[in-house]
């Protein structure tokens, strides 16, 4: 590699080595994604090969090998979850609306009408969140956030209310400010730092864990409305 | 004790071959076994993160390619349901 790139002492040789074939694995895997994709007719299958275009993209970030890396590829993941997600919420409508014909929100083989979606989803959901606000932070919120998503499927069959969902988004805006003060606090107030990590860490959490309030305005016009 | 490379270089092949079998496999035009095909490269990658340590990103990446393939499905199994040529 040429002496005009800069590396850390604290990245080990290791990483340093294997840094080209990381990129042109990437690349390599990137493009041959994107060839699928020039090829395909086929709006699902396209989709499915961006899923390889995202596999590229997660390598390249993974190649700089440090803690940096680290936190570029949890929103990467996000990110990704999300787009697979609401494109194939718009493809389905789409067909949905040319075909003129309604199917389950979920299909399944098998019915699922158990014991224990009726009896037991407040009390899951309650301890997910709990656990998950133990945690805080990124890891925290996709518990608590399993736990949101957990109750919402289960009551799906019931109804749920529709301006839930407007609140749900509300309160995931006002801990993403919170998230940006506790930044904020950390550059212009250094010596109240406990006071930034805690407004960044349940910052995070809460904003994480209303990431299924995403999954709850698409499906908002699918449930059944109270 | 295995040398480092071997998991590297590992992660390296499935990637690219579960890429390419994503891309070109036999029997591709069926969306299922397309979707079923990432998951080699998903093996791949999961090796690759495995090498640099990156264990929260692994753990997290694991989770969210299981909710991907499930959201595939779901897709596919509507589709069908509604009649949409595949």
């Amino acid at each position: 590699m040429s002496a005009s790139v800069l590396v850390p002492n604290v990245v080990s040789p290791i990483v340093v080595s294997l840094y080209i074939p990381a990129i042109f694995t990437g690349l390599i895997v990137g493009l041959i994604g994107l060839l699928g994709i020039s090829y395909q007719k086929n709006d699902l299958n396209a989709l499915i090969l961006t899923d390889i275009v995202g596999l590229g993209m997660l390598i390249l970030v993974a190649a700089v090998g440090t803690d940096l890396a680290e936190a570029l590829i949890l929103p990467g993941l996000v990110v990704e979850l999300a787009e697979i997600l609401a494109i194939s919420e718009i493809l389905m409508s789409r067909e949905i609306r040319k075909k003129g014909k309604n199917v389950d929100l979920i299909p399944l083989p098998v019915s699922l009408d158990m014991e224990v979606l009726t009896t037991a989803p407040t009390f899951m959901a309650v301890i997910l969140i709990a656990y998950g606000a133990f945690l805080s932070g990124f890891t925290g919120g996709a518990i608590a956030g399993a736990g949101i998503l957990f109750y919402v499927l289960s009551k799906s069959a019931r109804g749920v209310p529709s301006d839930i969902w407007e609140g749900i988004a509300g309160a995931s805006g006002i801990a993403w400010c919170l998230w940006l003060v506790g930044f904020l606090v950390f550059f212009v107030f250094p010596q109240f730092w406990l006071l930034a990590l805690f407004l960044a860490a349940f910052g995070v959490f809460i904003k994480v864990a209303y990431k299924a309030g995403l999954i709850g305005v698409i499906g908002r016009e699918e449930f059944k409305k109270e | 004790m295995l040398d480092l490379y071997i998991w590297f270089y590992t992660g390296v092949a499935l990637v690219i071959l579960g890429s390419l079998a994503t891309a070109i496999g036999p029997g591709v035009k069926d969306p299922i076994v397309r979707t079923l095909n990432t998951e080699i490269a998903a093996v791949g990658v999961s090796l690759i993160f495995l090498t640099y340590n990156h264990t929260i990103a692994l753990v997290t990446y694991i989770a969210a390619t299981t909710i991907i393939t499930m959201i595939l499905l779901r897709a596919i199994v509507r589709l069908e349901e509604v009649g949409a040529e595949l």
